[in-house]
């Protein structure tokens, strides 16, 4: 006697928050890459003028006297990094069953967050630009400004993953998967905008 | 008390409480069908306000002497009109629709995300009236009113955010709840969804960008984009062609779905159709560089090539989607039994205006035509929204007695399509013929009214009249409808499109 052939389990279901968190990251490339468009092109096209000495041109967009804080800046690059590599660790661990250090990893890329937040105000101390006088104030500030903004996000975003974790929902995995997705793209744009605005400049 | 007295106080309680709860119900809604529906009647509703100001401004145009709207508020009235068409109308008007019909489609109980899509919609509905007070306030584009004008600056991006969330809930509703179905086996309706879903989820953060430096600029120095008079400049990418075929895109999905539910039959080039929507993504690469490419006749070949190839690419391309759809739709109909039903009339007419409304536009970008700052941008916009209108009413037709129950009888709805078709005619065509004849956009004065070009905007008015009382009369027969004797739904054999 054979045994009657089992009928076929249900497909398995695509994961409804990695898939959005897909297209609201590249929501957030458009609107990082449509900001650093509109900053390059009004570099490109910042007013020029003769300089004292007469035999040179000079561009009006950064002053001479604001100097961008290499170390903030390029601290808060490797930063990003480090908050990359935890949240792929998380997704790592709770693929193993392992809670505790899934939560560790978690909890390590919302103060890895905080600490590139605290940079960002740091810069902003540091470089004193007074939004009084010209397109590179108002344009700089926009620009960090919302990055700030998206880093607060996906700071939220590690908050809510880590409570579900916390919570029990350990099978969450494409939860993390999506948390991890967020922070990647979170870090290729502020990548573009470090190279454009604070390397640039 | 007696058990009389009793049962009559309860009732006056739960009479009172009914009103209460139907509210409470109604804000905190996360299913589809009220999400969806809350936002095409919010849609409606912006429709009237458009309708009011194409005619109040038809007939300031109609006699340059006249001075009906005070000069002063000519410009903020100019820029409601385009807001209200676009992010009042077109684009809330067909994501509302996906979030509606989307889960009939694909054998799915609700959308996904569907909290996401219920703050998506209270943003919108917030925004959208805080606009329109700014407005009435002296605020918005060119308005004198500081606090007004940075009102308005947020307003509209609380109106973008909650395009974008709504956007992302329908875009993950297709990618991700199809019941085993391939993506390419959907609906038409709910593939075209999710390429008009997915073109909102990328370019409205573009604008989103733009807004914010809009915002810094214009509450601090002011020194960077030029203040309020400089914002439509800024934005006017958002609200013109090409950009609107991503918020009617699935109006093109309604045809092609419509046109088999007619004929009972299946689309016999269904790839080329699903490739004809797709045409329209491309519409994303033109957005996102925010600018208008019109082609020159250069002095050497090489150069008028330069010219041509943005142009083709972001002007001419996009002209295929609508075109492939219409074409096929009616190829569908011939395989099947050819009727008309109350759907496919206004969705076809509907597309087809959306077809106008790009052939225009891709003519105002050709340089030679000196169309560029004429009455001819309005008249194609103009085109496209209500063409989107016409589709909507083919989609509620479609899909009403699948969602209620209760279908609508075809030849009212047939009629009210060619009522439509006329209004849209009316509202458009003599802003194209005007834009020939030199009529400049966004002013009231400084042109001659004498003529063909005075008659022409007395029609316009007549025409966005005429649409508002077309959209009154189909609200009403969808109401009817709930009350009246049942309709055979001849829509609602499945057939796979």
């Amino acid at each position: 006697m054979t045994a009657p052939a089992l009928t076929a389990g249900p497909s398995r279901r695509t994961s409804t928050v990695f898939v959005a968190t897909g297209v609201v990251a590249a929501g957030v490339v458009t609107l990082m890459g449509g900001m650093l468009a509109m900053w390059l092109n009004f570099r490109a096209n910042a007013p020029t003028r003769v300089a004292s000495d007469g035999a040179s041109l000079i561009k009006d967009w950064l002053k001479k006297d604001t100097a961008v804080p290499e170390v903030a800046s390029n601290t808060m690059m490797f930063t990003f990094v480090i908050a990359c590599i935890m949240a792929q660790w998380a997704v790592y661990s709770a693929r193993r069953g392992d809670k505790s250090h899934t939560t560790l990893a978690l909890s390590i890329t919302l103060f890895t967050g905080l600490a590139l937040l605290n940079a960002q105000i740091a810069l902003w101390l540091q470089m004193e630009v007074v939004l009084r006088t010209d397109a590179y104030e108002t344009m700089f500030y926009a620009v960090t400004g919302t990055m700030f903004a998206v880093i607060a996000s996906a700071m939220v975003y590690s908050l809510v993953a880590m409570f579900r974790m916390l919570a029990g929902r350990t099978q969450d995995h494409d939860v993390l998967a999506g948390h991890a997705l967020y922070w990647y793209a979170v870090s290729g744009m502020f990548a573009a905008m470090w190279f454009v605005v604070y390397v640039q400049k | 008390m007696t058990a009389t007295e009793t049962q009559s106080v309860t009732t006056t309680s739960h009479s009172m409480a009914r009103p209460l709860l139907a509210i409470s119900r109604w804000l905190t809604a996360v299913d589809h069908t009220r999400i969806g529906a809350s936002m095409a009647l919010g849609a409606a509703f912006w429709l009237v306000i458009a309708g009011v100001i194409g005619a109040v401004l038809g007939v300031e145009r109609a006699d340059v002497s006249g001075a009906l709207v005070d000069a002063g508020a000519l410009t903020q009235l100019f820029s409601l009109h385009r807001f209200a068409l676009v992010f009042g109308v077109a684009a809330p008007l067909m994501l509302g629709l996906s979030v509606w019909m989307l889960p009939a489609q694909l054998h799915a109980s609700n959308i996904s995300l569907p909290r996401l899509a219920s703050f998506g919609w209270w943003a919108w509905l917030a925004g959208s009236i805080t606009v329109l007070v700014s407005y009435l306030a002296n605020g918005g584009p060119g308005g004198g009113a500081e606090q007004y004008v940075e009102l308005y600056l947020l307003a509209l991006g609380f109106v973008l955010v909650g395009l974008a969330a709504v956007s992302v809930a329908v875009a993950t509703t297709v990618l991700t709840r199809r019941n085993g179905q391939r993506l390419a086996d959907v609906p038409m309706s709910a593939f075209s969804a999710l390429i008009g879903a997915l073109g909102v989820a990328l370019t409205t953060p573009v604008a989103i960008g733009t807004v914010i430096y809009l915002w810094v600029d214009y509450v601090n120095a002011r020194v960077a984009f030029g203040g309020a008079d400089f914002m439509d400049n800024w934005l006017g990418w958002v609200m013109r062609e090409p950009q609107t075929l991503l918020y009617v895109v699935p109006a093109l999905g309604i045809l092609a779905d419509a046109a088999v539910r007619t004929a009972k039959s299946r689309q016999p080039l269904r790839g080329v159709v699903l490739v004809g929507v797709g045409i329209a993504a491309t519409v994303v690469l033109s957005s996102v560089t925010q600018q208008a490419h019109v082609f020159t006749v250069g002095a050497s070949p090489t150069e008028s090539l330069q010219s041509l190839v943005p142009f083709a690419l972001f002007n001419a391309v996009p002209l295929l989607s609508p075109l492939v759809v219409i074409g096929l739709s009616l190829l569908a109909l011939k395989t099947g039994k050819p009727s008309l039903s109350g759907a496919f009339v206004a969705s076809f007419l509907g597309a087809g205006m959306i077809f106008t409304g790009l052939v225009g536009s891709a003519a105002m970008h050709i340089d030679a035509l000196s169309l560029v700052g004429t009455v001819f941008a309005e008249a194609a916009l103009v085109y496209v929204v209500y063409g989107a209108v016409l589709a909507a009413v083919g989609a509620v037709a479609m899909h009403i007695g699948t969602a209620t129950g209760r279908a609508l009888p075809d030849v009212p709805v047939i009629l009210l399509s060619l009522v439509g078709v006329l209004a849209t005619v009316l509202a458009s065509l003599p802003h194209y013929i005007a834009g020939f004849l030199d009529q400049p956009a966004n002013v009231a004065k400084g042109y001659d009214d004498s003529g063909i070009v005075g008659v022409a905007n007395l029609a316009v008015a007549l025409g966005h009249v005429l649409m508002v009382a077309v959209v009154a009369l189909f609200l009403a027969l969808v109401a009817k409808s709930r009350r009246g004797a049942p309709v055979v739904d001849r829509y609602q054999a499945q057939v796979n499109t």
